[in-house]
């Protein structure tokens, strides 16, 4: 093998790739079941969007806290949220990761740092906000991270979160994830700049813009803005420019994309095969390790979905239990 | 006829991790618009009546021309007319290529681009012999020279109106091509630089700029002018090579950025506000038309201060300077000549026919 020249070791590329993988597998099953109607609820895929959460996610602990967006499943599972508990979740089962009570939206896991995907637009800003404000207050080097769509990034409470983290000086990082939509809404119609670091910079925050659909470009800008965070250098925002692979929420007919739009981006900006290729043929990873981790990754899920499946429904008694919280 | 200006603005530049790891510009579109209404303004003056612009979706032009709306409803005739180039919009560096070649087809007389040295690059390759009058608005901007857009606008519109000669108006430039080819496939990958190729250690693209000097290795630049920051700087600072004379610069960086290991230790800004030592090797000059093979064999190439390409010991790489390879409007020279000849005064001195 070849000397490695990327800034991650062989155990680290694996373990990318294999969360990676794992979040395009989850999300395709999901794709399917649902249009079988196995599925409560609205699910909202993050295939095609693999890299922005590894690339960051990458560089957290279970201190540090994230924030979510209704498009949550690959935060979760690049934080490190159980699958089985993320399936069951999604299927509504007792086993979930809210006990079948929250479903896709609303997946959270507070002893990983995950405080919640979130069924309202903007809504995870503020959250962090607070959860950054007691990292700095207990003075643990924890960071925060808000993911937030190109959509979303209209909303006041976002605006209004940048505002206060560059005020209060938190250790903040607000992800946009633009993958070019809100909704069916095109960015140029509904956004009025181009790049959102302009936005950043009217906070007076720096704002950096990569290619979300290259994991070593995520990967190392955000190494970079969560050192700054953690040093007390304050609030930065992150701009990946990605793609989705599948509609807005599942069951979109996606009228408004382009003829063959999204056939040129699965051929093109495949975040999965733009890293497998590039490990490959630098000759630090074998085709055949990627291989084998397919087909772990095809073996959880399976169980997943058969565990999930198998799991009993909450019972009307569950109704009011979890509603509050002791503390 | 009246000569038209081609206009390539990028919304995008300015956008990368140097406003992190470094304390880079960001630059708002709204600045980018107001930066372009100075340059309107000074062509009219010049007689220019007609421009041609790059499409975009960033902003730029409807800030633009909302300016140029708000003059025309006081009566102000402050402006040429604008006039977007008919093509789709990919919010990429295509479209930078696709504008360029559509303005020089429609036969403009100079275009002026903002953006930083990523930005003239792609217009360089697509220009042919339309000078380029350049306005920084990228991070390191080696390669437009830092002015007033005012000026550059001024200096244009007197360079394309013909009120100033041509050999005074504009200058000759140099460029670096990179060859690349495949050893897997024999696919052959052509770029090209305007200022400096670095070859870096890293295998990926990554968040593209360069800061890491531990992973420098190779390094050839087409002018090294200690008056800039980024890569030529580096050169700049061991042997300046001007932009007016042939051939540039090779420097050779030691391994794994261990000064002890180097002939020489040298303290350069390689971005905004970030000094930082590099080990040199040695460096040598670098003659127009000869092709370089580096000794690095795998790693990146950084063209302009960007990682853009990787290769491995298989591929075969080469390096040649250009002299002379695309014009640029000489704007120090034009504004000097405009002086000296009272261009813009009532009554000019007249202008010597040779």
């Amino acid at each position: 093998m070849a000397q490695n020249p990327f800034p991650l070791g062989k155990d680290e590329l694996l373990k990318a790739y294999r969360t990676m993988r794992t979040i395009r597998e989850f999300e395709e099953r999901l794709h399917v079941d649902f249009a079988k109607g196995d599925i409560p609820g609205f699910v909202h895929l993050y295939a095609g969007e693999e890299a922005c959460a590894t690339g960051i996610m990458m560089h957290l602990n279970d201190n540090d806290r994230i924030a979510s967006t209704h498009r949550g499943h690959g935060h979760c599972i690049a934080k490190g949220v159980d699958v089985h508990a993320m399936m069951a979740e999604i299927y509504g089962r007792s086993t979930g990761a809210c006990r079948g009570k929250g479903g896709s939206m609303h997946i959270a896991d507070l002893s990983k740092g995950m405080m919640g995907a979130n069924g309202i637009l903007g809504a995870g800003a503020p959250l962090i906000c607070g959860a950054a404000l007691a990292a700095k207050v207990r003075g643990d080097r924890g960071v925060g991270i808000t993911f937030v769509g190109d959509g979303a990034s209209n909303q006041g409470t976002f605006l209004e979160s940048l505002n206060l983290a560059a005020v209060w000086n938190l250790p903040v990082v607000f992800v946009v994830e633009n993958n070019g939509y809100a909704e069916s809404t095109a960015m140029e119609w509904a956004v009025s700049c181009d790049s959102y670091v302009d936005r950043a910079t009217g906070f007076g925050m720096p704002g950096v813009t990569v290619d979300g659909t290259d994991f070593f470009a995520v990967y190392e800008a955000a190494g970079e803005i969560i050192r700054r965070a953690r040093d007390g250098g304050g609030p930065a925002l992150l701009e990946c420019n990605m793609v989705r692979f599948y509609g807005h929420f599942e069951g979109d007919a996606q009228t408004y994309r382009a003829k063959g739009e999204l056939e040129a981006i699965r051929a093109t900006r495949d975040c999965l095969t733009i890293l497998s290729e590039r490990v490959i043929e630098a000759g630090v990873i074998g085709r055949d390790e990627l291989q084998t981790i397919d087909r772990e990754v095809n073996a959880l899920i399976e169980d997943a979905v058969r565990a999930a499946k198998a799991a009993p429904l909450p019972v009307a008694e569950d109704l009011l239990r979890d509603v509050y919280v002791s503390y | 006829m009246a000569p038209v200006v081609g206009i390539v603005a990028n919304p995008v530049s300015a956008r990368d991790i140097r406003r992190v790891v470094a304390n880079a510009t960001s630059l708002q579109i709204a600045d980018r618009a107001n930066i372009l209404l100075r340059v309107l303004a000074a062509l009219q003056a010049c007689g220019v009546r007609d421009v041609l612009m790059m499409p975009e979706n960033g902003g730029i032009r409807a800030h633009v021309e909302r300016g140029m709306m708000r003059a025309r409803s006081r009566g102000e005739d402050i402006y040429p007319a604008l006039h977007p180039v008919a093509m789709p919009i990919t919010g990429t560096v295509a479209d930078t290529h696709r504008a360029t070649a559509e303005m020089r087809r429609a036969g403009v007389s100079a275009l002026v681009v903002l953006g930083g040295d990523g930005t003239h690059r792609a217009v360089a390759a697509e220009c042919g012999t339309v000078p380029i009058a350049g306005i920084s608005t990228g991070t390191n901007n080696a390669f437009p020279e830092h002015r007033e857009p005012t000026i550059t606008g001024l200096a244009t519109g007197l360079a394309v109106t013909g009120r100033v000669p041509p050999h005074i108006a504009f200058t000759a430039n140099k460029r670096i091509d990179v060859s690349l080819i495949n050893g897997a496939n024999g696919g052959a990958v052509t770029e090209m630089a305007l200022v400096d190729v670095a070859l870096v250690t890293e295998r990926y693209i990554g968040a593209r700029a360069l800061w890491r000097t531990e992973n420098f290795r190779e390094l050839y630049v087409t002018f090294a002018d200690p008056e800039v920051i980024g890569m030529s700087a580096i050169a700049g600072l061991l042997e300046p090579v001007g932009r007016d004379e042939s051939g540039g610069l090779m420097v050779r960086l030691s391994p794994d950025g261990d000064c002890r290991k180097a002939a020489t230790t040298l303290h350069a800004p390689i971005a905004p506000g970030m000094m930082a030592r590099v080990g040199i090797t040695d460096w040598r000059r670098m003659p127009a038309d000869v092709a370089f093979v580096p000794e690095v064999t795998a790693g990146s190439i950084a063209l302009d201060g960007e990682r853009e390409l990787s290769f491995s010991e298989r591929d075969r790489l080469s390096l040649t300077l250009r002299d002379d390879a695309f014009r640029t409007v000489n704007v120090a020279a034009v504004m000097r000549h405009a002086g000296q000849n009272r261009l813009l005064t009532g009554t000019p001195v007249p202008v010597a026919a040779f």
